[in-house]
């Protein structure tokens, strides 16, 4: 093998892959990546298995090669897959355990665009097919595959273009304000204003808006999602004078005719009524049309829709019926209403584990939530007809979450609009910055079932944890008050947004408040 | 020819390249070592740890100058380090996977 010392590395590979691209040799390089170095199936799995071993010496570590002339494996660390190839002149290897073609010519890893091109299309092959098959073991996450393989992004060249044409950037430090914009109250619209503050500062939703995700296919001019686009792009622009959402509210007036009027509104009902609103404008995000509304894939589901799961116990045989429905947010009863809050099931302690504070005996989030998912008897008035018993049976109904939504919003019910009277509850109710939902869950209620009381914490569990970004207070009474939010910037920056007011505010500040309206957001997104 | 002196190989190991050998061929059959890969992957991006190894070859680099490092000369220099920087959750973690594993598969 000659000095290659001099030879200078390009990215049009090296000379000496010239006598190895002959006859059919795209296909038996496939071959190779499928067989030997990413193997999708179940089949060729167990061949590599079993023949990917040093010729030599029988390893299967020390940086195994696959000789790309004949069928030798060998390993690079004791130099087998060398002497291979100074014997019989075979001066190309690939390695299995990355994929990377060595030449002993040039003597390093050289990076050939057709090669890379075959690589990347069997990886990502792979992977897909990793993804689907039904593997006989569930790994701890209950993933079976692993997902689709991470490549890196580059611009085409239309968007080199772009880039070329415009060269104004912005810089986005740690105390940047980019983002943050007052809203002008139109009259009485500071119900609209809240929560146009906390969905812009949704990060999904405000990455899939400033990523010109949204491919409108209405004809008219009243999409509101395109009006959403456009509120981003205004947030976003850097100006600091406050917006007029005027073409806002004339296209909710529009589309959610509840809403409608200069009286006072509701921050909860123009939320859910948004997220609807948004919901039917934005069909399938893949361009295909939502055939079921319940389940269709548009970045409002995404992002907001969970599962909330009903379990019906029939008292007399004990058989469950279940069902499970979509929800955008979770309304909570208070103490103080009219509706009994005490005494609460025993098992699944969630307070200790969201370090809320019961110092003055203050009820807590978790506290809420307990109550939302305890076990609830229906009473003899209130009887199910069980299908194991064939006849109506009195039974128990109890809520869990089946499916958590990347970011969860919990309305706190503090306007009481029952027969007797109209009021709001004013009661004080802590509620922390980082919020685990794994006590809630369906799953864990099935273990708590199967007796296991005391829940080991699985540190390693992300799926469940939450961080809180938006808070939406009300001041004031049922007939007139006022609505601000504290928005969360970076990461531990918060600002109270308060119309066309935007000030800064400690965690303490938004901790002590009253809250209306929650924004939690998932901590760890995984992959489906 | 061939199987004869893969068998050879095998005749020569030691007992415990033996079971690595026999260890690695069931989590490869399974899927479970690219899994696992995938896992080491995530933790080590997480951790900082794959930041830092590319602050290194950058520096190892520069040393060596660009036109002349190879593949070759970056292992030698990044391994010790690498190993060395592996956090000890990490290590404890992929263990705790491969335990599991290994008892679920028992033969």
């Amino acid at each position: 093998i000659p000095d290659a010392l001099t030879t200078t590395m390009s990215p049009a590979g090296c000379p000496h892959v010239n006598s190895f691209k002959v006859d059919n040799w795209k296909q038996n390089l496939r071959v190779i990546y499928q067989c030997f170095v990413w193997s999708g199936s179940a089949e060729t799995r167990k061949r590599k298995a079993k023949s990917c071993i040093c010729h030599m010496c029988g390893a299967h570590l020390n940086r195994l090669h696959s000789c790309l002339y004949c069928v030798f494996f060998a390993c690079f660390a004791k130099k087998h897959i060398h002497e291979h190839a100074k014997s019989k002149r075979h001066n190309l290897a690939i390695d299995l355990l990355y994929g990377g073609i060595y030449c002993f010519m040039c003597q390093d890893y050289i990076y050939d665009k057709d090669m890379e091109q075959i690589a990347k299309e069997e990886q990502r092959k792979a992977w897909k097919l990793q993804g689907t098959t039904a593997l006989p073991t569930c790994s701890r996450t209950t993933r079976c595959g692993i997902g689709e393989k991470y490549s890196t992004w580059e611009p085409t060249k239309r968007e080199l273009e772009l880039l070329r044409h415009n060269p104004k950037r912005r810089r986005i430090t740690s105390n940047c304000t980019i983002g943050l914009r007052g809203l002008i109250n139109l009259g009485n619209t500071c119900f609209m204003n809240c929560i146009v503050q906390a969905l812009t500062h949704t990060p999904l939703l405000r990455d899939f808006f400033l990523s010109d995700r949204h491919k409108c296919e209405m004809q008219s001019n009243s999409c509101l999602v395109c009006e959403m686009s456009q509120l981003f792009q205004e947030f976003y622009s850097g100006h600091r004078s406050p917006h007029i959402p005027f073409r806002l509210l004339h296209l909710v007036w529009t589309h959610a005719r509840h809403l409608a009027g200069y009286e006072q509104q509701d921050a909860h009902e123009f939320l859910i009524a948004a997220l609807d609103v948004l919901h039917r404008h934005c069909k399938d995000d893949n361009g295909k049309k939502a055939n079921n509304p319940n389940h269709c894939n548009c970045i409002i589901d995404q992002i907001f829709t969970g599962g909330l799961q009903s379990d019906v116990t029939c008292q007399v045989c004990h058989g469950v019926s279940t069902t499970i429905d979509p929800f955008w947010d979770i309304s909570l009863d208070l103490p103080g209403s009219s509706t009994p809050f005490w005494p609460l099931s025993p098992g699944g302690d969630g307070s200790a584990l969201n370090g809320e504070s019961h110092t003055t005996g203050a009820t807590t989030l978790t506290d809420c939530l307990r109550r939302f998912t305890r076990p609830e008897h229906l009473g003899s008035s209130a009887k199910i007809k069980c299908s194991g018993c064939h006849s109506y049976q009195e039974s128990t109904k109890q809520l869990t979450m089946k499916k958590l939504p990347i970011v969860a919003c919990f309305h706190l019910k503090r306007f009481e609009h029952s027969a007797k009277l109209r009021r709001k509850i004013t009661t004080y109710v802590s509620f922390p910055l980082e919020l685990d939902m794994t006590p809630f869950m369906a799953s864990s209620k099935e273990s708590r079932m199967n007796g296991q009381y005391q829940q080991t914490v699985d540190p390693f569990n992300n799926d469940n944890k939450y961080s809180l970004f938006a808070v939406v207070n009300h001041q004031g009474t049922l007939e007139s008050g006022h609505y601000t939010t504290f928005i969360r910037q970076h990461k531990d920056q918060w600002f109270k947004c308060d119309d066309a007011i935007i000030t800064k505010a400690s965690i303490k500040d938004v901790l002590d408040s009253e809250g209306y309206l929650l924004f939690y957001h998932k901590q760890f997104l995984e992959y489906e | 020819m061939l199987s004869c002196s893969l068998q050879v190989a095998w005749k020569t190991m030691s007992k415990e390249s033996r079971m690595k050998a026999t260890i690695n061929q069931k989590l490869t059959e399974m899927g479970e070592r690219e899994r696992l890969k995938e896992l080491l992957r995530a933790k080590l991006t997480e951790c900082g740890w794959k930041d830092q190894m590319k602050a290194h070859c950058k520096e190892v680099i520069k040393e060596k100058g660009l036109e002349h490092v190879t593949v070759e000369d970056l292992m030698v220099e990044i391994t010790p380090k690498g190993r060395a920087l592996v956090p000890d959750s990490v290590k404890k973690e992929l263990l705790h996977r491969i335990r599991a594993f290994l008892a679920q598969h028992a033969t």
